[in-house]
């Protein structure tokens, strides 16, 4: 299968191991990822929040490369950027006006392909069940805490996949590697998104929710499909968890390398050395090493 | 069968409604068979423990409209549906199927649907976690759990913190329907008043955008509940349930004041919309009846009870309402029947 | 109890004259972000469920009805705009569908447009810096939005406790690398000012 890939600015950066482990992974289930060349950022939360067209107006150089590409659809591991570019699509495909103020901007046709998708939902969708086949060392012993975070599966009329309150696909996944998931309440629930820098103390605040959600959940481990929220929880949970006086820790993995585990590969190559809360204790605990 | 001097009429569904449509109906002489989908008449009635603005069981009510239908000849076909039908020139041909898959032909004059209607799944609010955090529940669980502790046959243990949300499924044009259910407010009022009333030291919320008491006795009965039985109505739809230390922690917004609320409740208790069930749905279908666009059915303009060609419709078949609703609505149907049978043809 | 309760609405809002408002506000509302205020049954669930709710000076509901009410004045003057996470929450939750996150973003946008100082300004500054290395070479260089924004609010020692580990584990690239085609980008920014050309 041949799809457009938009890695994001994070995956180049902060969150390589996103784009590291998502790649592996999509070799070894068939997937062909293209990456779009010259592809620009989506504008992330900046743009949209100051911007309305100019965030629109982003994506939609994205879309457009992707579309001559001639390939059906696109994928990103970046929550933030699934979210833009597929709000940036239906507003062009559902509101005229919208649609030909971007041609003005871009000088070319508002695009309306390829579909977009977020690599979850891809995998989720075309793969399901079949992960299982490619699994070669079963997680099993592990209870993990799946989280969603907000854009995944919301607003339901953009991303129109899961369900936005309890979605279930990626414990579905996870179940397939073999390991278990909890059953919690805050899936879905903000982890302080954009704020790190500017307003910490929100991610503090709700990063914190999430945190202690999982961890009275007996979740051993946060599985997260967004550099955003693997940022938040992985880099401030320290600092989150001494002003808590929490002592406990989780590891904050992606769970494209939950499934690179899963699939015979290395931790290392998967980037989890990268990973600020060591994943290694809790693999090395549960012989998964 | 178009001169028959005897007629007969044919009553689907064996709630309150069928049972005074097939009383009336035989009661003035004709011939009634009452066919129940279920092993016992009373339908929705039959799983309530109490009914507003009286407090009394339903039980009672009941037992007595199905004491009167035996008195009045009319004839009860439990475990029994209609399966088809085959318009006549003055009546309808219908199948009947039973237990054991026996089948039954009848030829009838008339019809009364009374079907009655289900409880919206409420599972589709994933944000109240229904299905998913245990101590959440629909109008009807709540009702037999109230039943069952009032007889001290408890199987949980008495909640101390009882919170209902209401309006879940109704008044929602982005999931659910969004038309108002019409009797789901006098129903938490009432079940919020026997929380109260089984145990008085238990902490009882009502989450309300409004409450409806259009009826007789009915705003009496909500202000009793508030005021005598001390519920705690708060203003606001909640947004979300997450299950906390084994609790429910509710979070919404007391919109009259407008700060943001919380609550650790036991047991939460989420007043469902009320949708056509799959009987009404059915019998649409086989009798060719008039509906709307959610599939209650829908009399005819300007008609009390008619929906179709010598088919009359009664109860949540139509709309929810509650009981006296109900048996008004089945004493209209089954007049339109005797009317009907009075007439030359 | 007292700290948590708004102060009496009286100081907030002396008597409106409610036969004397016009519905400019809900109309431009309605024809810029596709929201019509009227559908909203005043419910508060997206109050409820709103992220950062209880550190909005405004909640979701009150700020549809702000719109209801015409105040525009009050509306781009609100710390919450600058507080909103954009989780979509309120969106996805109302029950007429009332996208209060589109319409934060527009009237954050009409701030820029209108020279309304934002409550918290690292906020914005943020979001400039990350579309000022967006303009530049269209990709956002992490290191140096951070580094930049750090010493731009004078906060030197922030993230002195994870910078290095995070250096150590390579999460820190130096070296962005832009794109090629930058004029198509900044064609974009051109078209779309962030604020009124003067």
């Amino acid at each position: 299968m041949n799809v457009a890939y938009f890695p994001g600015c994070s995956q180049h950066g902060l969150a390589k191991e996103n784009d590291l482990s998502s790649r592996i992974v999509c070799r070894r289930l068939g997937i062909n990822l293209q990456e779009i060349e010259d592809w620009n950022c989506c504008g992330a939360t900046a743009a949209h929040s100051l911007n309305h067209l100019l965030a629109i107006g982003l994506s939609a150089r994205n879309l457009s490369r992707a579309r001559d590409m001639g390939l059906e659809k696109i994928t990103t591991p970046c929550a933030g950027c699934f979210n833009r570019l597929k709000t940036a699509s239906y507003a062009m495909k559902n509101n005229q006006i919208i649609a030909e103020k971007v041609q003005k901007i871009i000088g070319e046709p508002a695009p309306h392909e390829p579909e977009v998708k977020s690599l979850l939902q891809l995998i989720s969708e075309e793969i399901g069940q079949g992960v299982q086949q490619k699994v070669i060392k079963p997680l099993s012993g592990l209870r993990l805490a799946a989280y969603y975070g907000c854009l995944l599966t919301r607003p339901k009329q953009i991303s129109a996949f899961d369900d936005p309150d309890q979605p279930v696909s990626m414990d579905h996944l996870i179940q397939a590697l073999g390991a278990e998931t909890i059953s919690w309440g805050y899936k879905t629930e903000c982890c302080g998104g954009g704020y790190a820098a500017s307003q910490t103390g929100i991610v503090y605040d709700l990063g914190g929710q999430v945190l202690k959600a999982a961890l009275d959940g007996g979740a051993e481990a946060i599985v997260v499909a967004c550099p955003m929220c693997q940022a938040n929880l992985d880099t401030r949970q320290e600092a989150i968890c001494q002003s808590k006086g929490e002592t406990r820790r989780l590891p904050i993995v992606y769970f494209t390398q939950l499934m690179g585990l899963a699939f015979g590969y290395s931790p290392a190559e998967l980037g989890m050395k990268r990973l600020l809360n060591s994943p290694y204790p809790l693999l090395k605990k549960k012989h998964l090493l | 069968m178009s001169d028959r001097a005897e007629k007969t009429a044919l009553v689907i569904g064996g709630g309150i409604a069928g049972l005074e449509a097939a009383i009336t109906i035989a009661g003035a002489g004709h011939q009634v068979i009452l066919v129940e989908k279920s092993p016992q008449l009373g339908g929705t009635t039959r799983e309530l423990y109490s009914s507003f603005p009286h407090w009394e069981n339903p039980a009672e009510l009941l037992q007595g409209k199905i004491d009167e239908a035996q008195k009045t000849g009319v004839q009860v076909k439990t475990g029994f549906e209609v399966i088809s039908s085959q318009k006549q020139a003055t009546g309808y041909q219908v199948v009947l199927e039973g237990p054991g898959q026996k089948r039954e032909e009848l030829a009838v004059d008339a019809v009364v649907v009374a079907t009655g209607f289900e409880l919206f799944d409420v599972s589709a609010y994933g944000e109240y976690g229904y299905g998913s955090y245990p101590g959440v529940v629909n109008t009807l669980e709540f009702e037999a759990r109230l039943r069952e502790w009032a007889r001290g046959e408890g199987k949980e243990a008495p909640p101390q913190t009882v919170a209902f949300i209401k309006c879940v499924g109704s008044r929602d044009r982005s999931k659910g329907y969004p038309y108002c259910s019409k009797i789901c407010c006098m129903i938490t009022a009432k079940q919020a008043g026997l929380v109260k009333e089984l145990w008085p030291d238990s902490k009882c919320y009502v989450f309300y955008m409004d409450y409806r008491a259009a009826g007789k006795g009915y705003e009496e009965f909500v202000r009793s509940v508030i005021e005598e039985k001390h519920v705690r109505y708060t203003r606001g739809r909640p947004a979300k349930i997450l299950p906390e230390d084994g609790r429910l922690l509710i979070r919404t917004e007391d919109t009259l004041m407008g700060v943001p609320v919380e609550i650790r409740a036991d047991m939460v208790v989420l007043a469902a919309a009320m949708q056509p069930g799959p009987g009404t749905r059915e019998m649409s279908r086989i009798f060719d009846l008039n509906t709307d666009q959610y599939g209650f059915l829908e009399p005819l303009s300007g008609q009390a009870a008619r929906v179709g060609e010598r088919v009359f419709a009664a109860g949540g078949c139509i709309f929810p309402v509650e009981n006296q609703g109900a048996l008004q609505q089945g004493a209209a149907a089954g007049a339109g029947v005797v009317a009907l049978f009075n007439q030359a043809r | 109890m007292s700290e948590t309760m708004p102060k009496p609405v009286a100081s907030f809002f002396p008597a409106l004259r409610l036969d004397e408002l016009d519905d400019a506000l809900a109309r431009e509302i309605k024809e810029e972000c596709g929201v019509d205020v009227e559908l909203c049954l005043e419910c508060g669930k997206c109050s409820g469920g709103c992220s950062n709710g209880h550190i909005f000076d405004y909640t979701p509901r009150k700020i549809v009805q702000l719109i209801k009410l015409g105040d525009r004045e009050r509306l781009l003057h609100m710390d919450a705009l600058w507080t909103c996470v954009s989780c979509q929450l309120c969106w996805d939750r109302c029950p007429s569908a009332i996208n209060v996150a589109r319409v934060m973003d527009y009237l954050r946008e009409q701030t820029y447009k209108e020279n309304v100082p934002p409550t918290r300004k690292e906020v914005a500054l943020f979001h400039e810096l990350m579309l000022g290395s967006v303009e530049r070479i269209g990709r956002v260089a992490e290191t140096r939005l951070v580094l930049e924004f750090n010493i731009k609010t004078k906060q030197y020692t922030k993230d002195a406790d994870i910078g290095p580990k995070m250096f150590f584990k390579g999460k820190l690239n130096p070296f962005t690398s832009g794109i090629k085609k930058i004029e198509e980008v900044r064609q974009i920014f051109r078209k779309n000012p962030l604020r009124k050309e003067v």
